[in-house]
């Protein structure tokens, strides 16, 4: 049984730290079910904004609301309850593990098993832990990694690791999937699964997906909405179309830049 | 499915979790080893004297809590340096729950009779419950903060067995009651076995053993459950693991309780084993003793966790035992190097060295490159 | 009153020799966010160092020696241990610091044995009374020492190459070394400062009205892990409000332990622990630490 899904709502989020303001009053709405992508040149507040979304900075001004639920000030873990996935820049895969072990971690909210039930290896515990195994190697299977999950996900390719990430946030059976950078660094055959992957999950699991990228092709291809920042600040939006002409966009990647 | 799993093959994508098949486990050495160790250790206390019983029951309580310092320092990357001060709960609250009131020496002891199976669970929990008080502070801080944070435990600990006379003894420390568990008690009270005279070292032994097995096989199921991959999330990427659901705070105040309960039952088998608390032994240097048994045998591994325990445990034994044997190492009082400095320069230098050559401790030489809990 | 003042007084001056420990354990953080548990036995080695000179080479020599000995023992810890690991677990390095102060304490204890050895100070058991407050003429040097010192620090650390290279190398390392800074020449600088002001503090820790170097003196300079840590690890203006801080809660503890006897013996040790844990409760990063901004 699925729930409607709910559009996110960033209204005037601002963010101040150490003087510096990363974001000024920024605002966008994640149609339900779409892509979205945020661009803009380095320093702009892309990551600052997914930190927001998150939950990792605490806005200093401005509200973020999923549906009606409001988002801001809660704890990253609460926000991830809430149904906000997010896989990061940097990669923040567990150095040792498998790729299904470092999967199972997404289904960390939807489990229950604790101390007592894992170490006393209880019936329940063995019976949960199963019928999730069987869940990560659906969404494995769905994003091609089935035949990786026993090995190391820190020996695979860096694309592949990728994967592993997206597909961990997509364990979470998330409402809204944030990707930061899901592209960057791989090969162009890398890409291309990728892409497909992301429609994928838009189209078959009505997922909206917030994605921040730097290669305008992946994004005028798959993003039905972007929202263009620069110096914390939006300053255009709409359809990659309409944004690809605006002069505020193109002065902002090529114009007065040091 | 299809197995057609071969050990050393391509790892079976059918036991992603599990390890090569039960008949290819029976092809290793290593069952057979492990088999053969467990015959020996149930036989040791018919061939042992009362001195290796005792090393070797030191040992098992060493085991005992550094398997909880493991999961806390090791899997969940939490710096402590208060193990102690919880081994000293665990020690004296079995005596406060289990003694008697008495008088020693003219000072007055308090105690709460219970039997005294019921208070080796209790000071457990007690043990757990102190763990419990400082969560505030060890949910919510993590590296040099926290180990230095911890420290204040250890003094706070010293302060209170020197000073609370009635409970702790003072610098006398206080005797230990021996465990009845089912009307069987663990003194010094002779019972022949197979013509063996057991003493309280003996029948000791298989209780600890016995303790040992059960912390050794739960902190497993803990690692390799959910818990483990979020304590592991905490410690190989805080705020990723926050993000994908884990309440970091409480995992870190839960792991931390864990481990003081760990700690506890170690003070516990300790106090049955020296029959006598001593309050200087629950300092700085035990926490630190501790820390170190986790570095040389493996941080994040249980096996690793047991390994270093019985290095460090044991070598002061070993030392003293043979010190006339070997060169440098001397009997206490004569010149050159006591046992207690010589072992703990070999486990100083046995952690440094483990560091800068053996990243992953000793556990992880029988499968470099391969995860093992 | 005069008790309180002096107290006070007394409490400012051990107080700014922890501050002094405390800040060569935040330059080695600052530098290389490492938390070095050796700190005490660098202390311990530079004492020793000087103990046992002073009586052939005279006061001065032997505590420049001394001092020097701490440093070039600080050095050869970085250059030995410290630089050849090749892992980034910040547990594993601390544990490593615990291992060498093992090592180092063990060996320097069975030198010392049961001994109290003199330091040698030309200030002796001289005491200066100035309107009704005593204080001791140890306690006057330490005070001005350890002043001019940390303010020589304070000031390095900001205004000079020195003190900003070591600044840039612990924020970011990659960075640091791609504009040109040494990172193997910071570090290695910021373990033999620390050994250096170190041995300085052993000095003041040792001379009167404490009998003089023994075992017990690596205990006190433990005090300089509360200081540190409430003051906020990373700073070092933390540093000397910590020390400050430390030195009179245990003296003013210490000082009035007859009113406190209910809380047991001893309880002017105890007493800086406790502090740190209330500051910890209120501000997890210390007073002046700077509170983790997450970079992901």
């Amino acid at each position: 049984m699925t729930t409607a899904p709910a559009p996110l709502t960033v209204r005037d989020v601002t963010v101040r730290f150490a003087g510096l303001t990363a974001l000024d009053a920024v605002s966008f709405t994640v149609e339900p079910g779409s892509v979205h992508a945020v661009i803009g040149p380095n320093g702009a507040g892309k990551s600052t904004t997914f930190n927001v979304l998150s939950g990792v900075y605490r806005a200093t001004s401005g509200s973020v609301h999923l549906g009606d639920t409001e988002l801001t000030g809660l704890a990253p873990h609460r926000i991830a309850g809430l149904g906000v996935a997010r896989t990061f820049q940097n990669l923040a895969l567990p150095p040792h593990a498998t790729v299904a072990e470092s999967l199972m971690l997404g289904r960390h909210r939807l489990t229950r098993a604790g101390f007592v039930a894992s170490g006393l290896r209880l019936p329940s515990a063995t019976r949960e832990a199963r019928r999730h195994l069987e869940r990560v190697r659906e969404i494995a299977a769905f994003i091609g990694l089935d035949k990786e999950l026993g090995f190391p996900a820190a020996a695979l390719p860096y694309g592949k690791q990728k994967l592993v990430e997206l597909g961990r946030a997509l364990c979470m059976e998330p409402e809204v999937l944030l990707l930061d950078e899901p592209i960057a660094g791989m090969t162009a055959d890398e890409r291309r699964r990728t892409a497909a992957v992301v429609a994928g999950v838009r189209d078959s699991l009505g997922i909206s997906i917030v994605m921040v990228e730097h290669d305008m092709g992946v994004v005028m291809r798959l993003a039905d909405a972007v929202t263009v920042l620069d110096f914390g600040r939006r300053i255009a939006g709409g359809t990659p179309a309409e944004v690809q002409n605006d002069p505020a966009v193109v002065q902002a990647y090529l114009g007065a830049q040091e | 499915m299809s197995e057609t799993t071969k050990d050393t093959a391509a790892p079976a994508p059918a036991g992603a979790f599990a390890g090569p098949s039960l008949t290819g486990r029976l092809r290793r050495p290593a069952p057979y080893l492990w088999l053969a160790g467990s015959v020996l250790l149930l036989l040791f206390p018919f061939y042992l004297d009362r001195f290796w019983l005792q090393a070797g029951l030191f040992a098992m309580a060493a085991a005992i809590g550094a398997i909880g310092l493991n999961l806390l320092t090791g899997s969940t990357g939490q710096l402590s340096m208060g193990h102690a001060f919880f081994l000293a709960v665990g020690a004296y609250g079995y005596c406060v729950l289990g003694g008697g009131s008495s008088t020693e020496n003219g000072h007055a002891l308090t105690g709460l009779g219970l039997p005294t199976w019921l208070a080796a669970v209790l000071a457990v929990l007690l043990a757990g419950a102190a763990g419990g008080l400082f969560s505030p502070i060890a949910g919510r801080l993590s590296g040099a903060y926290l180990g230095i944070a911890t420290l204040a435990l250890i003094f706070i600990g010293q302060h209170v067995l020197f000073n609370a006379g009635s409970l702790t003894g003072g610098f006398n420390g206080r005797p230990v009651p021996p465990l009845s568990l089912f009307g069987f008690t663990f003194d010094d009270a002779e019972v022949v076995v197979a013509a063996v005279p057991f003493q309280s070292s003996e029948k000791l032994w298989y209780l600890g053993l016995a303790a040992l097995l059960a912390s050794g096989l739960f902190a497993r199921g803990v690692l390799r459950g959910r818990p483990g991959r979020a304590l592991n999330a905490i410690r190989d990427h805080r705020i990723a693991a926050g993000v994908m659901g884990v309440p970091v705070a409480r995992y870190r105040a839960g792991v931390f309780v864990l481990s003081s309960m760990y700690a506890g039952l170690a003070g516990v088998l300790l106090a049955l084993v020296f029959q006598r608390t001593v309050p200087e032994y629950f300092g700085m240097i035990l926490s630190l003793e501790y820390l170190a048994m986790i570095v040389i045998g493996g941080l994040g591994s249980v096996a690793g966790a047991v390994i270093g325990a019985a290095f460090v445990s044991l070598l002061p034994q070993v030392l003293t035992h043979y010190s006339d044997s070997l060169p440098l190492v001397s009997a206490p009082g004569t010149g050159g190097i006591a046992p207690g400095e010589a072992s703990r320069y070999l486990y100083g230098a046995a952690v440094v060295a483990v560091v800068l050559f053996l990243p992953g401790g000793i556990a992880r030489l029988k499968n470099p490159g391969e995860k093992k809990k | 009153m005069t008790t309180f003042i002096e107290l006070l007084l007394g409490g400012l001056s051990i107080g700014s020799v922890y501050a002094l420990i405390a800040l060569g354990f935040v330059v080695i953080f600052k530098a290389t966010e490492v938390v070095n548990f050796a700190h005490a036995s660098l202390l311990l080695a530079g004492g020793y160092v000087t103990a046992v000179l002073h009586d052939d080479i005279g006061f001065w020599p032997a505590l420049g020696v001394g001092i020097a000995g701490a440093a070039v023992v600080g050095s050869a810890v970085e250059f030995l241990v410290m630089r050849r690991y090749r892992g980034s677990d910040q547990s594993v390095l601390a544990i490593v610091t615990i291992g060498v102060d093992i090592l180092l304490t063990t060996e320097l204890v069975r030198r010392m044995g049961t001994d109290v050895m003199s330091l040698g100070d030309p200030w002796g058991d001289d005491v200066v009374t100035v309107g009704g407050v005593t204080l001791a003429e140890t306690r006057i040097a330490a005070f001005l020492v350890a002043g001019l010192l940390i303010t020589v620090f304070l000031l390095a650390f900001r205004f000079t190459s020195w003190g900003v290279s070591m600044r840039a190398a612990a924020e970011n390392p990659q960075t640091a070394a791609l504009m040109g800074i040494r990172l193997g020449r910071v570090s290695l600088s910021a373990w033999a400062v620390a050994g250096a002001l170190a041995a300085v503090a052993a000095l003041f820790l040792t001379v009167f009205p404490t009998p003089g170097l023994e075992r017990a003196t690596s205990l006190a300079a433990l005090k300089a892990f509360p200081a540190a840590i409430l003051g906020g690890l990373d700073s070092t203006t933390g540093a000397l409000v910590g020390g400050l801080v430390v030195g009179v809660t245990e003296s003013l503890a210490t000082g009035y332990q007859g009113d406190l006897s209910f809380l047991g013996r001893g309880i002017g040790d105890l007493a800086p622990y406790l502090v740190m844990v209330a500051v910890l409760l209120i501000r997890p990063a210390g007073l002046f630490g700077t509170k983790e901004l997450s970079r992901v």
